[in-house]
């Protein structure tokens, strides 16, 4: 170094209060990014398995009116085992993660919270780095390894497309419907009780075994649900706090397929 | 043209014709490779939703961490005060700077979206690991860029036709203390949070662990340190145009072999605290590793011959004197470390955690990179090592006769040739 240089012990002084200040800034903003802003609404499903036939009909109907790839599921039907000789049935849509982790790793913020706590995709924002997929604990995104083209099998018999196709390179998932909750919505439908602002999956179950409806209202069906009967949410222990709660299979309930 | 054409007929049958063809064989593969994914999509590579991340982030972490070099030996240089290492630091740069590159190559590659790759610089979620990783490099590679400037000025054409361009490039090293100091910042928030890229997935629980991050960023050092001294030495023995004082290296080696005693502290430490009790999922993919599928990468790659056997080497003296050895445990350090990002990612998706209540726990998936992946993969390399060639015989990156006091006073007018 030369005589026009830095006095090195000035700059590591410098430098290190800069790092101690960023650093501040940053947890601050970080703590905040964290938490959702909650609204008016905070929309949950009750999906009852005694009731759960395992019949895919809402796996249909979600593909038609999402107009999903037929390779892609957003709302997966699984074995979940047996009792006493009867099969029994986990349907999973996305979670609707209070805490989601999808949310907090994606770098662009492609994932977001909706104020009725809808865990949104931004197909247009999404850059395919897939992180969300990897820190997912229910597997509920799939990539678009291929673009989506040509005629949708499930359609019309399963109902009509009501939201675009996602591009080729992006992650998708369920959305809970958001669209059918804010159309609904908009003409004074009301969610979990008017078929027209429910999502598809719950409207078209034959034996009722999925309700929707807003966890906020002590009156809705999921409130008084949950208040009956107990009710467990998958990996509960990772503390993403689901908004998706199962009704677990009883050997008396139990509906045969 | 024909002046082209007639320097590629007299190289042509040199080692160095020979070693540009072969490289820009491996280039123009890559090149079809990377053209064909852009156009057909992901599709046509290996990965899955179970695997996402596969071959090309294992070569993106790899070539960040053999890039450690340029923040760890500049902030030696700089710093501590420990000037005669200049010269290796200056190697350290130029090597970091083509790492960078070359992780942003396969990046560009791995997502799904190349043509939004700016989005992710215009869209910030501070809360992610990934935002920031993604913001370190690109900070760090304008101070890496920054730092080669002197290096790039030393460029025999750059100097003859534009020597004011060239010796304004030349003065960057005046502010090299306060690049060394931001690169010292940027690269220590970004080595380890690559490792928290892992270390905050819940949902994994074998990377679930806060030491994640002080294992990337160790072995980032002991490998990038490596790495920079294999290839000057390499260099050194390949060509007249690489120049090392060997003392130097030697010290360096040794102290490196003293960095990898710490490196082995803590991978021993977070081995014995996996095995102590049974944590579903965790201990599953943890027997990937010591028994499984992983187990030759693991006990060799990463352990015996990637961080045991090479500490001895560079602890004893008569093997560190030994150049064949010496070089031999620098490579070693670098493979291991390449091992330990490749096993880190990989271990993660193999054993599949289930989410299903009542259900076993873990279930196994496979991975294996498609020739497309490979091709494009080595197509990246083989561009590093075309970088790093063409700087060792037209820039001086590998001359410990260089220090920067010389630097400063070389002046060149219009016309006058170079000394190398």
């Amino acid at each position: 170094m030369t005589e026009n240089s830095f006095n090195r012990r000035d700059f590591i002084k410098l430098s290190g209060i800069g790092l101690a200040v960023a650093a501040g800034v940053s947890t601050i903003t970080k703590v905040e990014a964290s938490e959702a802003v909650k609204g008016e609404h905070q929309w949950a499903m009750v999906i009852d398995q005694s009731k759960c036939t395992g019949c895919d009909q809402c796996n249909l109907a979600c593909h038609a009116h999402n107009d999903i790839n037929p390779d892609i599921q957003w709302n997966k039907v699984l074995d979940a085992g047996e009792i006493n000789g009867k099969k029994i049935y986990l349907p999973r849509p996305c979670m609707q993660c209070e805490h989601a982790p999808c949310v907090e790793v994606c770098p662009v913020g492609a994932s977001y919270y909706r104020e009725d706590g809808i865990v949104m995709m931004d197909y247009d924002k999404c850059i395919g780095c897939r992180y969300c997929q990897v820190a997912c604990p229910y597997d509920a995104r799939s990539f678009n390894w291929e673009a989506f083209t040509g005629d949708n099998p499930v359609v019309p018999e399963w109902g009509e497309p009501e939201v675009e196709r996602r591009p080729r390179g992006v992650p998708e998932k369920c959305s809970f419907c958001y669209n059918r909750i804010d159309r609904g919505m908009a003409v004074g439908l009301v969610p979990g009780v008017d078929a027209e602002a429910t999502p598809a999956c719950v409207v078209v179950c034959p034996t009722g075994a999925r309700a929707f409806g807003d966890l906020n209202d002590p009156t809705s069906n999921v409130s008084q649900i949950l208040r009956k009967h107990p009710s467990y949410r998958l990996r509960e222990n990772l503390g993403t706090n689901p908004r998706v709660y199962y009704l677990p299979a009883t050997e008396e309930e139990i509906v045969e397929g | 043209m024909k002046i082209i054409f007639n320097t590629i007929r007299e190289n042509i049958r040199t080692p160095w014709g020979i070693w540009l063809a072969v490289l820009s064989m491996f280039l123009l593969s890559a090149l079809v490779a990377g053209l064909s994914v852009f156009w057909f999509g992901l599709s046509i590579t290996n990965l899955t939703d179970l695997v996402p991340w596969g071959l090309w982030i294992t070569i993106d972490l790899s070539s960040i961490a053999v890039s450690a070099g340029a923040f760890s030996l500049c902030a030696g240089v700089y710093l501590f005060g420990l000037k005669r290492y200049a010269p290796i630091a200056r190697t350290a740069t130029f090597v970091g700077l083509i790492g960078y590159t070359m992780a942003m190559l396969a990046l560009i590659l791995d997502i799904g979206r190349p043509d939004r790759f700016w989005k992710s610089l215009v869209y910030w979620n501070t809360h992610s690991l990934l935002w920031e990783v993604t913001m370190c490099v690109m900070l760090y590679l304008t101070v890496l860029l920054l730092e080669t400037m002197p290096i790039l000025a030393s460029f025999e054409w750059l100097r003859k036709k534009y020597p004011r361009v060239a010796e304004k490039m030349e003065g960057v090293h005046h502010y090299a203390p306060v690049l060394a100091i931001i690169g010292l910042g940027l690269s220590s928030l970004h080595q380890s949070s690559l490792g928290a890229v892992y270390g905050v997935i819940k949902a994994r629980p074998i990377w679930y662990k806060p030491e994640m991050a002080v294992m990337f960023m160790f072995s980032a050092i002991v490998g990038g340190i490596a790495m920079t001294l294999f290839a000057s030495m390499l260099s050194a023995r390949l060509t007249p145009k690489a120049k090392v004082n060997d003392m130097l290296v030697e010290r360096v080696a040794q102290f490196l072999g003293y960095l990898m005693i710490g490196y082995l502290y803590f991978r021993a430490w977070d081995w014995l605290a996996q095995t102590y009790t049974y944590e579903p999922g965790r201990t599953e993919a943890f027997r990937l590793l010591t028994s499984g599928t992983l187990s030759f990468n693991f006990w060799f790659g990463e352990m015996i011959f990637g961080a045991i056997i090479p500490t001895f080497i560079l602890l004893y003296k008569p093997a560190r004197l030994s150049p064949f050895w010496r070089m031999l445990g620098l490579a070693m350090i670098v493979g291991g470390v390449v091992a330990f990002r490749f096993d880190t990612n990989i271990v993660g998706f193999l054993a599949v955690i289930s989410y299903l209540p009542g259900e076993a726990m873990v279930s196994y998936t496979h991975y294996t990179p498609s020739l497309v992946e490979w091709v494009s993969g080595l197509g990246i390399i083989a561009y590093g090592l075309l970088a790093f060639s063409i700087g060792v015989k037209y820039l001086r990156v590998v001359d410990h006769r260089i220090t920067s006091e010389e630097h400063a006073t070389v002046r060149v007018n219009a016309g006058e040739t170079v000394q190398a």
